[in-house]
């Protein structure tokens, strides 16, 4: 599997630009190790597992909303959609507490230094889910007050397409999010290992998706429910 | 529509006389009377006797005690104007007086490169924000204001964003980057300081703490901050600060094309939906000359309570979370997702529909809604009062509420509060009542009014509110007229399908108006309606052009919030926290 590597505490080169941190294609670097010795190659491969496994059924949401779609995020954590399905009902309201933010709405210009400072506030391991239009590119906001996509200075893991996107996309995209984790190698001690952080390229569901797509040859008209 | 037309300039022309008699001893400080379409006299006065013209009007006998609106346009490139007083900018006053329920616009021309006028701050308490947003969006001066700076952009920003100069793109200007150092000054910035608001740092020999809260804060509702000057638990002062979330709809307005602009005004009051389209839609078929079929006046009703009613039910959850109730939040969104169904059944979309067009709907009630509506209608009722025992009558919630953060009907006014946060002081002002506009007053339906204008009273109205919301569907679903989901009209947007496909002309006129949208003649108009939060209008100008010269949204929740240190001086913490929930705002209501 192809991944994408951060390493935190790369020399900067020339560049103080959010995202920090260099990033970089890479090969699965367990299977290098692997090469080396088999069996410390497989223990780190188990230990890896169960430590991802502990942190994606557990994911503290980060209680942050900027806009219109922060009100459908609220609706997938009360009882209809229970996001404590997912492990994740717990809301923090302080970043320090939290494992994932997601930016639910539009990412203005004045609002971006604060969004960004609250994104230094949480603790490593952390991810972010980008959530509807606003949030992945501006969506239809192409206006002097807006900032083009949260992408331009957070690095994003998951992105919900919609405007705004239904209480079931965004639980899906918790679980993309889990998947994601289960995959990705961090180290795991700062004695063990590489350090960088070593993320799968997930791929995109509109890709993986597309066959089940064209496979539907009849939509239902408008004029019944 | 010509005799609609006429209708609709005949309590203008009253209106004007009687303006005109007010302003008796001022007559020859008025340059210009306006004709418009907005119903309402339009008077153009000097820039100099603004200060006295408006004093005079708000005291007795005018009695236009309530600054409804201040804003501005600017005239450069407008291209009709045929017998305005020459202007760059123009800043106009709307004013409302509830007693008498008439209004007065009220216009001054500026001219030159430095447009400035005299500052009303000492007439109308409210006047503040809104010469702050006209000096920070046109960079118009109001000289002797207390605080003139920027209220909506970042302090760090260069130039004016409503002028028609300023590229309205973000795409027109180097994709944004956000550095280390880019991101310390943006900070440094916003850093409070209380000299700066004439606050004291201290008093005999203590210090203040000054605690900021926000722009991100689980209370605050959005990108909201206030900065609270503490004593102890005590509030000296606070200042709200806002434009966090500031999306430039008005901007967006000049460069979307009539029809294409209805999305945009889903995303103004956010809880609202197609609440937001109506008074866009009806102040633009007002510009069109378009009589809507009695059906769409009927539909656009039931679809505009439904929402009320939803965005209550957030309000309900959110009032009590932001008391300490945990679970009320987890029962009102089940009755959201209840609303919810209806609304995706009959829009095919949850939150933001954008479902009313230019002249009629996106589309016609599906098969079988009846039932789907009726559904709700009943399920709802015997959930208000489990919320009215389980809740309001509950000892804690009334010990906690119950003359926290009151204010009168006259300091209401004074600060341009409107909807049920004006009608829990006792206020009986509902425009569905007083102004009926898309049939409303075929409807029966009471208007819930409170007695002491607090946080109780502002939670226990929205719960007979949406009473009577469900009172008014209830009535749609039993007399629905028959007819057709769009007006027959040249303007309606987009025109029926069937009238394209005749001929090659047809076909043209249908493509032209589909691509391009309709044209609508030069002329100014506004349209009010009472939204889930309070007054919301759009005052729109057309330059004879495919989108708007100038759309100008007033919004309830702008003002709501600019009362909250004249309400909180001297209050406690907790107390503010329960006066935010009370309000019932979302920033986009606020900051557009
Ligand atoms: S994507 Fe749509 S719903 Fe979400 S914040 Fe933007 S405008 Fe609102």
């Amino acid at each position: 599997m192809p991944y994408r590597l951060t390493r935190a505490e790369e020399e900067q080169e020339s560049s103080d630009r959010y995202p920090m941190g260099r990033r970089q294609s890479s090969e699965e670097y367990v299977k290098s190790q692997l090469e080396r010795n088999v069996f410390t190659g497989k223990l780190s491969d188990v230990l890896n597992s169960a430590v991802n496994w502990g942190r994606k059924n557990s994911l503290w949401p980060y209680n942050f909303g900027l806009s219109c779609c922060y009100v459908e995020m609220t609706t997938a954590f009360t009882s209809p959609h229970d996001i404590a399905r997912f492990g994740s009902e717990v809301i923090r309201a302080s970043p320090r507490q939290a494992d994932f933010m997601v930016i639910a709405g539009t990412c203005f210009i004045k609002m971006a230094p604060v969004i960004q400072q609250l994104y230094d506030q949480m603790l490593e391991p952390k991810w972010v889910i980008s959530m509807g239009s606003c949030a992945n590119s501006g969506g239809m906001y192409d206006i002097y007050s807006v900032v083009q996509g949260v992408d331009k200075f957070l690095p994003v893991d998951v992105y919900v397409a919609g405007c705004p996107p239904r209480p079931e996309a965004f639980l899906q995209a918790l679980q993309l999010l889990q998947d994601s984790i289960q995959e990705e190698r961090r180290p795991l001690s700062w004695v063990v290992g590489d350090q960088g952080v070593y993320k799968a390229e997930m791929g995109s569901q509109r890709e993986q998706k597309r066959s089940q797509r064209i496979e539907a040859t009849e939509l239902r008209t408008p004029d019944k429910l | 529509m010509s005799t609609d037309a006429l209708d609709r300039h005949a309590p203008a022309q009253s209106g004007i006389d009687r303006a005109l008699g007010l302003l008796d001893g001022f007559r020859e400080h008025i340059e210009h009377v306006q004709p418009t379409l907005t119903g309402l006299p339009v008077l153009w006065v000097r820039r100099e006797r603004i200060v006295e013209i408006l004093r005079h009007l708000k005291a007795p006998p005018a009695s236009f005690s309530m600054l409804y609106d201040l804003s501005a346009v600017d005239e450069r490139l407008r291209a009709h104007r045929d017998g305005l007083p020459a202007a760059d900018f123009t800043v106009f006053y709307h004013l409302l007086s509830v007693d008498r329920n008439e209004d007065l616009i009220i216009k001054v021309a500026l001219t030159g490169g430095d447009p400035n006028l005299p500052s009303v701050t000492r007439v109308f308490a409210n006047a503040n924000w809104y010469e702050r947003e006209i000096w920070d969006l046109f960079g118009i001066t109001a000289t002797g204001h207390p605080h003139l700076q920027r209220l909506l952009m970042p302090p760090t920003w260069h130039g004016h964003p409503l002028r028609k100069d300023y590229p309205a793109r973000a795409t027109e200007f180097d994709p944004y980057t956000l550095t280390v150092e880019g991101q310390q000054t943006e900070q440094e910035a916003l850093k409070f300081e209380p000299e700066a608001w004439g606050m004291q740092r201290e008093r005999d020999g203590s210090e203040f703490m000054f605690l900021n809260l926000g722009p991100n804060h689980p209370s605050a509702h959005g990108a909201f901050r206030i900065v609270l000057q503490l004593d102890g638990e005590e509030i000296i002062d606070c200042v709200p600060d806002i434009g966090y979330h500031h999306r430039g709809a008005e901007k967006m307005a000049e460069r979307q094309t009539w029809h294409s602009f209805i999305p945009y005004t889903d995303r103004i009051d956010y809880t609202g939906g197609v609440m937001n389209n109506l008074p866009y839609v009806l102040a633009v078929e007002k510009l069109a000359g378009i009589e809507v079929p009695d059906r769409v006046k009927t539909v656009r009703v039931m679809m505009a309570e439904m929402f009320r009613i939803s965005s209550h039910l957030l309000f309900l959850g959110t009032y009590l979370q932001d008391l300490g109730a945990m679970s009320p939040v987890f029962y009102s969104f089940t009755d959201r997702q209840r609303a919810y169904k209806v609304i995706e059944g009959i829009t095919g979309f949850r939150m933001h529909p954008a479902w009313y067009r230019i002249g009629g709907l996106a589309q016609d009630l599906p098969v079988g809604w009846q039932q789907l509506v009726q559904e709700f209608l009943d399920w709802m009722p015997p959930r208000l009062r489990e919320y009215e025992l389980a809740m309001m009558k509950n000892a804690l919630v009334r010990e906690r509420t119950r003359h926290v953060a009151a204010f009168t009907t006259t300091e209401a006014l004074e600060w341009g509060v409107t909807g049920p946060n004006l009608r829990a002081t006792g206020c009986n002002f509902d425009l569905r009542k007083q102004r009926p506009y898309s049939g409303y007053e075929n409807f029966d339906f009471e208007v819930p009014l409170g007695q002491h204008g607090d946080v109780f009273d502002r939670g226990q109205l929205r719960i007979e509110e949406m009473r009577q919301s469900l009172r008014i569907i209830q009535q749609c679903v039993d007399h629905m007229p028959a007819g057709d989901y769009k007006a027959d009209h040249p303007l309606t947007t987009p025109p029926p399908r069937e009238r394209m496909l005749q001929h090659i002309e047809t076909l043209i006129t249908h493509f032209l108006q589909v691509s391009w949208g309709p044209v609508l003649k030069p002329g100014e108009s506004l349209q009010m309606v009472e939204a889930t939060k309070g007054i919301n209008s759009y005052y729109l100008t057309s330059d004879g052009n495919n989108m708007s010269y100038r759309t100008r949204i007033r919004t309830p929740s702008f003002p709501h919030l600019q009362q909250i240190p004249s309400l909180m001086r001297g209050g406690f913490v907790p107390d503010m926290i329960a006066h935010l929930g009370s309000i019932d705002f979302v920033m986009a209501d606020v900051d557009r």
